[in-house]
């Protein structure tokens, strides 16, 4: 779980845009760690957005996830 | 069955609840009301209360009135609210644009839906209405309320909210319509905590699982559509509030396929009740019918005089398989090609009954046009019985289902467009299933038929360079 923040949070810090779609960031993830599941990874962001790290950021229709403090903040 | 709720429900008391008195909610008369004018121009608004129907317009001043005339300290957020709301409407009328910003980084901690971000771009023009967040509320099933119910939720959010509210959202939550960031936690808590009542869905989740009324009221209903939509709410929570999907996914249940939630047209995955045995004729009431004893329609065509009923006429021609006939007196079905449209049912209610044999079909694929046009849901899975706690259908449906299209899916593609994508042939081969001639939407207009080797009996073995030694590129 720890392994797979942490690939969480490198895709976060190094990604081009501030927000981005699940599939990706377990995409990425994927590539370090082949053999993770998506419900694997689903549950290590959702940690990470209980540790206040990660972020949601919805339209209403579709949500994207986000490091916190990074981009669009919750002023806006 | 008897309901079984997960947690202990508490009664809820309005009188114990309640945050304004009697005289706070009554507090305006009629009179001050026709000479009541909101602090903005509004006549491209105002058109919209001159039709034939109740206008959202004409109830929004009355919830401005009642604002007005309510404490400044009795209410959390801004109490022109909703006068900011028209002032606003009326210049996105004048501009032919919206002028608000769509999504934010709003929720409540946790949760990724039931939340939905709006900013005014007008801010310093409609303070009041700087922040405008939607929440959506997870209704019951059926949308079954009690009067202290429904009385707790308007005063909590006339108190941290606009006092503005959707019943009900074409999802099937009641829409809390505005409020400000810092009025969702104390909301959320509320909810929660005193009225054990859980946000809905929204964003890339599970959304708001909705019934028709089921076996509650309706003695069509083939499938107990209630306890159904309860409990793949409650298996299914984590995929309601935490976002993983690559878009939103819709569950939707009817009892039968008169189809009163339309869920065939509104539903990623629409569960419609349906029997494979025989549709349960009274003879005798067929002959009530046709013999004007009973009034066909249960009465409902009542308010002029359309003659004589004719049992030719008005059922037996227009079965759209044309499985039905009269011998003699009797009323004969060939029931295997009738396809479960309900009609003669349904003009003929105490003659004609459904099977009892009863399951549930499921369809997959429905969506309004998105990345695509509107599409209805394919037939998938014409019957299947199922009990309590439906676990096929969670394991052999559900699971498949969602594991295929979140590793295939595109961002923002609904399982419909995937499923155009990909074809019905990876579909039936995800769920494990046959194909059938329904799922064939227009037979020979595509002659082109892909058969892998373990479909075909003794398989095949080809040489791609024996080919190529007759065939050049």
């Amino acid at each position: 779980m720890d392994d797979l923040k942490k690939a969480i949070l490198d895709f976060a810090e190094n990604n081009k845009k501030s927000k981005f779609y699940f599939s990706d960031m377990e995409k990425a993830v994927k590539v370090e760690f082949p053999d993770a599941k998506a419900r694997d990874v689903k549950k290590a962001a959702t940690a990470l957005v209980n540790e206040e790290k990660l972020i949601y950021f919805s339209t209403g229709s579709s949500t994207m996830y986000g490091l916190k403090g990074r981009g669009q903040t919750e002023d806006h | 069955m008897a309901f079984e709720p997960r947690e202990e429900q508490k009664q809820l008391k309005y009188q114990e609840l309640r945050i304004f008195s009697d005289e706070e909610l009554h507090n305006y008369t009629e009179e001050e009301l026709k000479n009541f004018k909101i602090k903005h121009d509004i006549p491209f608004c105002e058109e919209l209360e001159k039709g034939r129907w109740p206008s959202f317009v004409a109830d929004a001043k009355r919830e401005a009135l009642h604002r007005k005339k309510l404490a400044q300290d009795r209410m959390m957020i801004e109490r022109d609210v909703v006068e900011d709301l028209l002032g606003q409407l009326e210049v996105s009328f004048k501009h032919g644009e919206t002028h608000w910003k769509h999504g934010g980084i709003v929720g409540v901690f946790g949760y990724g839906g039931g939340v939905i971000g709006r900013y005014s771009d007008l801010q310093e023009q409609f303070p009041s209405i700087a922040h405008f967040h939607t929440m959506r509320v997870n209704q019951p099933a059926s949308k079954f309320y009690t009067s202290d119910y429904l009385r707790t939720i308007c005063d909590l959010w006339e108190y941290r909210g606009s006092g503005m509210m959707n019943m009900h959202g074409s999802t099937g939550d009641i829409i809390f319509l505005g409020t400000f960031t810092e009025q969702l936690e104390p909301i959320f808590f509320e909810l929660g905590h005193v009225l054990q009542q859980d946000l809905g869905g929204s964003g890339s989740n599970l959304r708001t699982p909705s019934c028709c009324i089921g076996k509650a009221r309706c003695e069509w209903s083939c499938i107990d559509t209630q306890d159904m939509c309860y409990e793949l709410t409650h298996y299914y929570q984590d995929e309601l509030h935490r976002p993983a999907f690559p878009y939103k996914f819709k569950f939707k249940f009817d009892g039968c396929p008169n189809g009163c939630v339309a869920s065939i047209a509104r539903s990623d995955m629409s569960f419609i009740g349906t029997w494979r045995d025989e549709i349960r004729i009274d003879q005798e009431a067929v002959k009530a019918y046709m013999g004007g004893e009973i009034m066909p329609n249960g009465g409902a065509h009542s308010g002029r005089d359309w003659g004589q009923f004719d049992i030719h006429k008005e059922v037996i021609n227009l079965c759209p398989t044309q499985c039905m006939w009269m011998e003699g007196d009797k009323l004969m079905i060939d029931n295997k090609e009738c396809t479960r449209c309900m009609h003669c049912i349904n003009v003929m209610p105490r003659a004609l009954r459904p099977g009892k044999d009863t399951g549930v079909s499921i369809l997959l694929g429905a969506k309004a046009p998105i990345l695509e046009g509107a599409q209805m849901a394919l037939l998938t899975i014409p019957f299947m019985k199922t009990d309590p706690p439906y676990d096929n259908i969670k394991e052999k449906v559900v699971e498949p289902i969602w594991d295929w299209w979140m590793e295939e899916g595109k961002n923002r593609e609904r399982l419909g467009e995937l499923i155009q994508r990909q074809g019905i042939p990876k579909l039936i081969e995800v769920l494990g299933i046959p194909a059938m001639p329904q799922m064939v939407k227009e037979p020979r207009s595509n002659p082109y038929i892909f058969w892998k080797e373990e479909d075909v009996p003794g398989g095949w073995k080809r040489d791609i360079k024996d080919y190529r030694s007759r065939h050049k590129r």
